[in-house]
């Protein structure tokens, strides 16, 4: 399964889709609630819809087109370049896609945060003081098509770089379906929010979804140090480890604190065992690095949630506290929500 | 009286007509470049190398005055294939039947030969003959069945070689690094520890030829282009003539062959040495197994290039029939199976194993245990549990089984002995099979003391247990030696304790570097049962979840749970506001 289902891969698409799915959501419910009512312009309203769906479909065949190429020389660089000393690489992708999936997990678990960042830029996009210039006007004439162009450009490759670089310690066949798997997710949850869905299941959905990010990300973290661990251990041996199957031999003891002669992730395509290994980073091997990486990898993270949960407890507290006060001392309150969108601004920026 | 006058006068006649040969042996370093491709560190004797090549006649006394000239390491002489019948003292092995020397003591070999035949002499302490300290030791035979046929007599020895020195190589091949227990592949191969040597001969004459295979690792495929060889002798037994057009010796065995020159000199003809390949893990790049000496009718004329052969297909020593015509031996009174594989224990080297031990030597010599011990001598446990110990009853019909339970070839030893090869199976044949009734054993069975096991295979051996003392029985291959591919066969030590004494200066050695001489394989002279504190081999890998792993899979999934709920507990923050 392994071999046609790379899991960091449908994460990454499914995040990158989403954010594009959310922007699309949002530009065609501001459409919706501005242009489609009894006394606006129909016919503008529809030609301004078609213009984000162009947008968004002239967007994906651009991304389609230079990803495809780009993963393309990847691949052929790989296969060159790399195919020596694999176990090199493969650890070091496999840290780089940990730290990725990391470092982009959280914003899942803040999609209504994302959903406000985005409606503010858009707003503040299409309520831009018009400029008197023939350029400008055409410009903003045709904002509608630009910003969903950009924006799926943007995330496209932004998601086919981190696919490259995720994706050269997988086989190219476990590609496709995660890829696609993940745009569907994306455009469904888009979808629910652009129909005012339950947002209360798809919090918990995203919570889930999100679990599983991060044990996978920790699964990477871990497997990043065992292959590179490996690689060090070939060097030694001189030749091919994984040659000698899970017994005596395919591992090195010294670094070892567990070993079963079975249920090798890496073995014969390792069946069952792989998917462990690609879920949770599974290893019939142990050694010293893969489990202390593993646990430190949880330590952070725990640590930088906590501090993250701690800090928006406070905020949300103080927002309410403010809230609250809003009558008594006005002042107050419009500097604090004034911080808070400079800070979004910031972080989008 | 007269009678009895003349018998006892015949009685002295080999003693008088027998004479004593006497070397001086100082082993030293120096160096040499036998394949004209590296200059390297040999280990010589008197400053030279080749080492000088033992010739003598049956029934004579050799004399070895041994200093060990090497500053740095331990050394010992073994006389490969002699059986040292009454003198097991001298048979050299370290740690079994004395100490080695250590840098700049001495000792004397001194002992009979009564065996005629092609032997070997070379250092037997781990690893070092493949460093040069090896050479023939032929014992000549004046009356022999065959020394009528001939008119000459020429010794040539194959070898391999290494341009690295053993000791790094060892480290190498016994270490974490070598998990497979590849063993270290030769750079060349040797004949008469040169190559393109010359065998300058006479036209239509008969030589003996004594092929002698010193090499460390690899066996070799043999043939002169144009002749045909006559077989004569294996491993100092004379068998019945069996022509041959090619030979497969594997490490430390001997053969002896008639060849009988052309009439004509108008042509050369190539002598080729080929080594087995089989037993190599991989070819490295520009290896060549190969090496070539000429049989010289005309030195005017050109020395021809080998031609290619198709395939190998060397003569089967099985088929040899001894010149005595001996039977086999019927009803072993002692039949044991030892099974040979490879595995690797918890240092993560790779080790080999005679039924699951493999061989650590003592911190007493075995002979010293054994003519110490008194009753307890027959309990083979005194001798440790990892010299692998088995102890025979004087006169025991011994059949030795050994199955094969590794994909490779293995040329097996017995020391102090030959014995009967009765049955060798096919290679891929797993273990014997006692009541398998199609095996069918030789009638007459060639004798030998080295025999090759074919991979995945079995051999059915024989002997008699008339040499009272203490046997080391183990594959030749230098680096399965290391590996601990070693049984200690104890040969009546009863008998042994009645008939022979260790020489003073090989206690001596001993005694100079603070070794015991008495006790148990631990050293233990107050109780012999006691073998506390005896030397083991590494501990085995250990199995699956062991302590350690099973608290560090846990911590791990504890780790992933708490991970899971903080998250969650994060995201669930948005649910609240939401709410709120």
């Amino acid at each position: 399964m392994v071999n046609v289902f790379a899991v960091p891969v449908f994460f990454i698409v499914f995040r990158e889709s989403l954010e594009t799915a959310i922007i699309a959501a949002i530009l065609l419910s501001f459409l919706k609630k501005t242009f489609d009512t009894p006394e606006s312009d129909r016919a503008a309203y529809v030609r301004l819809r078609r213009h984000v769906w162009l947008g968004l479909i002239v967007g994906f065949i651009c991304v389609l087109a230079i990803g495809g190429g780009m993963i393309g020389a990847f691949y052929r660089l790989g296969v060159d370049a790399w195919a020596k000393s694999e176990n090199l690489w493969e650890g070091i992708f496999c840290l780089i896609a940990s730290v990725i999936i990391t470092v982009m997990g959280a914003a899942i678990l803040r999609v209504s945060k994302l959903q406000k960042k985005w409606q503010e830029k858009i707003t503040k996009a299409l309520q831009a003081p018009r400029k008197e210039t023939t350029v400008g006007q055409k410009l903003e004439k045709y904002a509608l098509f630009i910003l969903p162009f950009i924006t799926i450009l943007r995330e496209g490759l932004e998601a086919v770089i981190f696919v490259g670089g995720v994706g050269l310690s997988f086989p190219a066949s476990s590609f496709p379906i995660p890829v696609i798997t993940g745009i569907l997710a994306g455009l469904v949850i888009g979808f629910i929010m652009y129909k005012g869905g339950n947002m209360f299941h798809l919090q918990i959905f995203l919570i889930i979804s999100t679990c599983f990010l991060y044990l996978v990300a920790a699964g990477l973290f871990s497997r990043g140090v065992w292959t590179l661990e490996m690689y060090e251990y070939g060097k030694l041996v001189g030749g091919d480890v994984a040659e000698t199957g899970s017994g005596p031999g395919s591992y090195d003891i010294r670094q070892s604190v567990w070993h079963v002669n079975c249920c090798s992730p890496g073995y014969n395509g390792g069946g069952g065992w792989g998917i462990f290994n690609a879920l949770f980073g599974w290893q019939n091997s142990a050694t010293y690095g893969s489990v202390i990486s593993y646990n430190v990898y949880w330590i952070v993270v725990i640590a930088y949630f906590l501090f993250m949960y701690f800090r928006e407890q406070k905020e949300f507290s103080a927002s309410a506290q403010s809230d609250s006060d809003l009558e008594a001392d006005n002042g107050k309150g419009v500097v604090g929500a004034g911080k808070n969108a400079v800070a979004v601004d910031e972080k989008s920026a | 009286m007269k009678s009895f006058v003349a018998a006892s006068l015949l009685s002295l006649l080999p003693s008088v007509f027998s004479k004593t040969v006497t070397y001086d042996f100082n082993v030293t370093y120096t160096t040499a470049n036998p394949d004209g491709q590296f200059e390297r560190r040999v280990i010589g004797i008197n400053g030279k190398w080749p080492i000088p090549t033992i010739e003598i006649e049956k029934g004579d006394r050799l004399v070895v005055n041994l200093v060990n000239g090497l500053p740095d390491v331990e050394t010992s002489l073994h006389w490969h294939g002699l059986f040292q019948n009454g003198t097991n003292a001298m048979d050299g092995p370290g740690k079994v039947t004395q100490c080695a020397l250590a840098p700049g003591q001495k000792m004397t070999y001194n002992f009979t030969i009564n065996q005629p035949g092609t032997y070997w002499y070379h250092s037997h302490i781990k690893g070092q003959y493949p460093d040069g300290i090896r050479a023939p030791l032929i014992v000549r035979d004046p009356k022999g069945p065959y020394a009528k046929k001939y008119d000459e007599e020429v010794v040539i020895s194959l070898s391999d070689w290494y341009h690295d020195e053993n000791p790094p190589l060892l480290a190498k091949f016994l270490s974490v690094g070598n998990p497979t227990g590849a063993e270290p592949v030769p750079n060349s191969a040797l004949m008469n520890e040169t190559q393109g040597m010359p065998f300058h001969v006479k036209p239509g004459r008969t030589y003996m030829v004594r092929l002698v295979n010193m090499a460390a690792f690899a066996a070799q495929y043999f043939w002169i282009e144009g002749h045909t060889m006559r077989i004569i002798e294996v491993d100092g037994e004379y068998t019945e003539e069996a022509e041959a057009e090619m030979i497969y010796l594997t490490a430390a065995q001997r053969l002896s062959f008639l060849l009988t020159t052309k009439n004509e000199t108008t042509k050369n003809y190539a002598i080729v040495g080929s080594m087995d390949e089989d037993l190599f893990d991989q070819i490295p790049d520009g290896l060549n197994s190969n090496v070539t000496g000429h049989l010289i009718y005309s030195a005017a004329r050109p020395l021809p290039e080998p031609a290619f052969v198709d395939a190998f297909e060397p003569f089967d020593d099985f088929t040899l029939v001894p010149f005595d015509g001996e039977d086999l031996w019927e009803e072993p009174t002692y039949t044991f199976a030892l099974e040979v594989m490879m595995d690797n224990l918890g240092d993560g080297a790779n080790y080999a194993f005679f039924n699951g031990i493999t061989y650590v030597p003592p911190k007493v010599p075995t002979l010293y245990t054994a003519l110490n011990a008194g009753n307890l001598s027959l309990t083979p446990e005194i001798y440790g549990r990892d010299t692998n110990p088995i102890v025979f009853k004087h006169h025991d019909v011994v059949e030795l089984i050994i199955n094969n339970n590794d994909p490779g070839k293995h040329p097996f030893h017995l020391h102090g002995h030959t014995f009967q090869l009765a049955y060798r199976s096919d290679v891929d044949a797993g273990f014997f099979n006692a009541s398998d009734e199609s095996i069918e054993f030789a009638k007459k069975p060639m004798r030998r003391d080295t025999v090759l096991v074919n991979p995945g295979g079995n051999v059915v051996l024989r002997f008699r247990a008339d040499n009272p003392g203490v046997w080391l029985f183990h594959c030749h291959i230098e680096w399965h030696i290391e590996s601990g591919l070693i049984a200690t066969f104890i040969e009546a030590p009863d008998v042994l304790q009645k008939t022979q004494t260790i020489p003073e200066d090989h206690l001596a050695i001993c005694k100079a570097q603070n070794l015991p001489v008495v006790g148990n394989a631990a050293a233990n002279a107050e109780d012999y049962l006691d073998l506390t504190g005896q030397n083991l081999s590494p501990a085995p890998l250990p199995a699956g979840f062991t302590a350690r792993g099973i608290v560090a899979l846990v911590f791990s999934v504890i780790a992933a749970f708490i991970g899971i709920a903080v998250i969650t507990l994060y995201g669930s923050q948005e649910l609240k506001q939401k709410k709120a």
